[in-house]
């Protein structure tokens, strides 16, 4: 009996760790692949003062349809698959405004748009850019229950598309009793970002300081802001507004370093660059930045140059102020700039716009500024003051759209005036950055950080605090500049974000439960079709009739 | 509705197997014991196949034909026939005619083959949101496969267990047998040589199976006559 007991142990322990593997398969069975995966890109969902924007929801498992749908088709449980070249986007926009509901929505991009593709540009790109934008503009300011993702247009995908457009039109749409194609995209619901950090970087160039000099020296301060927001964060790369003000700002460093580093070439004026976040909300970013400096740095700056989109333009530039235009400093300021702009042959403009301090929108850097008491100015290609989110850095700003001639130029005027400005040569016709010399503008430099700026998204909630871009920014900043440092603050609590950025989404092509049970009938005539069959040939036909005629003959038996 | 279809799948292949069983006299005279030693039978030999594969094939990066290794491939496929030959002959098998004993090992052989093969990717790729047609390919080659079964067992009892064969017919069976058993290496040859697609190469199994199928059965039947 023991025997038995010790025996059976081995025997029932091998069965139970059969029974687990048995259990182990079925769990990992869902790992099958679908036709075609494809990366997403979510809509950005964010609130204002616990007003929602944006999509709200990540999670997608419904069935495709085209623009070309059946009227009375169910739309509660379909995606729409709209390609933006076929956009249409007041039926968009009456759809979102009308509120009608939808299981989702997908938007086909051009791979124009694709930072990561190797395709040169085509035609007709500045006609899709402007859709873009305009769609862009018409989903951040919605509130959208719906998931709302974009991708980005290839061969698998039109296969799809087509498939999809071709079984509307013949009033088939895809549903659960019909076949067709499910988009699923299975992600986590999306929660909160925690703390959104924005993270200020600032340079500092000493001036020379004379002996027994006890006054503190004026500085100049050029600012830039860096990060962006789109409608998709993953993708908003923002390369004109603004990695052309960041490069710019990039490259004048570099130049001015070049100049301070002989001592006898070193100018009387202190330099301070900042690289700001925070940029698109409100420059809440360069708000917390001066609200750190300390009384004496304050008192110092002369004044402060903010850029903000020098990328694009042709031959007119534009310079923001919010003090009037009479201000000795502004004055200079603008003689300065239009002289050497005249010489370069850029016509150089003045506008000013007054700050409503009960307003809390800021719609350039330099009202920041403005508003702790600073002199300064925004040396912009945009004319009028941009709205919330407005030219912040959206899809359609992607490399192809940025001139590098004309931040080329755009850091040639500024870095001109400022030394005049600096070294005391002002009106006269010399230049310090003369094109063969070696302090010329260097346009691989420009060249590739604007290639690095359009491959990287910035929206700032997004960046972690040790994100490896904003580290690379301090340490070329460190190259040029002494005494970099970088600061870390929270964004204000009037905007929070959502996380869930990106996904993969799965398209699967189902047959629909007709055709399975199609199946089940055929198969079960088959089988017993193959039954007849072998019982007649191997049993006999009477064989096959008996089975079937049984009772009744036991009943005449008995009778 | 996946697992639906994995249902319907699992009836194409494994279905064919049952209603033999019970629609020909093999159930009346219960051999169930047979097809099981068969089946048994044929999990040994697919361990010895796998290890000669394993040890003699080197694994080829394309999907190219290589006549060498095909070459291999079939001889290692002889295995199969040793196989049935060790279950047709060496296993002990209650008092059953010949008749039925090759039905039975037939069926046991047939079965563990689709069980082995054709369960798992059944299992795992069936019950998927994705649908292709490949699962219900892979139940027809199931069933053309059983028929093969059937066939090879039958000539292997004609060639092994009757010792009164009509002499002119002895080539005709060994010539059958031997395309029946080489029937692997020239589906492979077809699918990769000639790159036919899986429909294609399904139904040449089916229409294969059947016509070797009824030309066992004439032979068998004409083995019969004599002693009858």
């Amino acid at each position: 009996m023991a025997a038995k007991k010790h025996g059976d142990r081995p025997v029932l322990e091998s069965v139970y760790s059969v029974i687990a593997l048995v259990f182990v398969l079925v769990a990992c069975a869902e790992l099958c692949g679908a036709a075609t995966v494809v990366d997403v890109y979510r809509l950005i969902q964010y609130d204002i003062s616990g007003v929602p924007f944006g999509s709200r929801l990540a999670g997608l498992n419904h069935h495709a349809l085209s623009l070309h749908f059946p009227p009375g088709a169910d739309l509660s449980r379909a995606v729409l698959v709209i390609p933006v070249r076929d956009l249409n986007l007041s039926y968009v926009k009456d759809y979102l405004s009308e509120r009608q509901p939808l299981g989702g929505l997908l938007f086909l991009l051009p791979q124009i748009f694709n930072f990561e593709s190797k395709e040169s540009s085509g035609d007709g790109e500045e006609l899709f850019k402007n859709i873009v934008m305009e769609l862009e503009q018409l989903l951040i300011h919605t509130n959208i229950p719906y998931p709302v993702y974009f991708a980005f247009e290839n061969d698998d995908i039109n296969t799809v598309l087509a498939d999809i457009k071709r079984n509307d039109v013949s009033g088939q749409p895809a549903t659960a009793t019909t076949g067709g194609y499910k988009l699923v995209v299975s992600t986590t619901e999306p929660k909160k970002v925690a703390s959104p950090v924005m993270s200020n970087i600032q340079g500092w160039l000493p001036g020379l300081k004379a002996d027994g000099d006890p006054n503190q020296l004026p500085t100049i301060a050029i600012v830039a802001s860096y990060d962006t927001f789109g409608a998709a964060p993953a993708l908003s790369v923002g390369t004109d507004s603004n990695g052309s003000g960041v490069v710019a700002l990039l490259e004048i460093a570099r130049l001015f370093s070049l100049l301070y580093s002989n001592p006898k070439t070193r100018g009387r004026y202190n330099l301070l660059f900042g690289l700001t976040s925070g940029g698109p909300y409100n420059y809440n970013g360069t708000h917390k930045w001066l609200r750190s400096f300390d009384q004496r740095l304050r008192e110092t700056i002369d004044y402060a140059i903010c850029l903000n989109s020098i990328g694009s333009w042709n031959n007119e530039l534009w310079i923001h102020v919010s003090k009037p235009p009479e201000n000795a400093y502004i004055k200079q300021a603008f003689e300065g700039l239009s002289n050497v702009g005249e010489e370069l042959g850029i016509k150089v403009g003045l506008k000013h716009k007054k700050i409503n301090i009960s307003n809390s929108r800021v719609a350039w850097e330099h009202e920041q500024f403005s508003r702790h008491r600073i002199t300064a100015a925004t040396l912009s290609e945009i004319s009028t003051a941009p709205g919330l989110f407005e030219n912040t850095g959206s899809l359609a700003d992607s490399r192809n759209f940025v001139n590098e001639d004309a931040v080329i130029k755009s850091v040639k005027l500024i870095a001109e005036s400022l030394a005049r400005h600096i070294y005391g040569h002002r009106g006269k016709n010399i230049q310090i950055f003369a094109d063969e010399g070696s302090l010329a503008v260097n346009p691989s430099y420009i060249r590739s950080w604007l290639d690095l700026l359009s491959r990287t998204a910035r929206v700032a909630p997004f960046l972690s605090k040790n994100d490896p871009f904003v580290m690379a920014l301090k340490k070329e900043l460190e190259e040029h500049t002494e005494e970099v440092i970088l600061q870390n603050e929270v964004l204000d609590g009037i905007f929070t974000f959502y996380d869930s950025t990106k996904a993969t989404l799965n398209i699967y092509q189902v047959a629909s439960v007709t055709f399975d049970l199609l199946l089940l009938l055929v198969l079960g005539s088959y089988l017993i079709v193959l039954f007849s069959f072998l019982v007649i040939t191997t049993r006999g036909l009477d064989d096959l009739i008996s089975l079937f005629r049984r009772p009744p003959s036991r009943k005449v038996k008995t009778a | 509705m996946t697992v639906f279809h994995f249902f319907n799948c699992a009836i194409l292949t494994f279905g064919p197997h049952a209603v033999y069983y019970s629609a020909t006299p093999l159930s009346e005279y219960d051999t169930l014991g047979t097809s099981v030693k068969a089946a048994l039978v044929y999990l040994g030999t697919a361990l010895v196949k796998l290890v000669c594969l394993a040890t003699f094939l080197k694994v080829s990066e394309n999907e190219s034909f290589d006549p060498y290794q095909e070459l291999l491939k079939a001889l290692i496929g002889f295995i199969d026939v040793a196989g049935l030959y060790f279950a047709l002959t060496q296993l002990t098998h209650r008092n059953i005619s010949q008749n039925h004993k090759f039905q039975a090992v037939g069926l046991g052989w047939a079965f563990a083959d689709s069980v082995l093969h054709r369960l798992a990717p059944l299992w795992v790729g069936a019950r998927g949101l994705e649908f292709t047609w490949d699962y219900i390919l892979q139940g027809l080659e199931a069933n053309a496969n059983l028929v093969f079964s059937i066939s090879l067992a039958a000539l292997g009892s004609l060639m092994w267990l009757r010792k009164n064969k009509p002499k002119t017919l002895i080539p005709i069976i060994y010539a059958c047998a031997g395309i029946v058993a080489t029937m692997p290496s020239i589906t492979s040859y077809l699918r990769r040589g000639l790159g036919w697609h899986f429909p294609k190469v399904v139904g040449f199994e089916l229409f294969t199976s059947l016509a070797m199928a009824f030309i066992s059965w004439q032979l068998f039947s004409a083995c019969q006559r004599p002693s009858a």
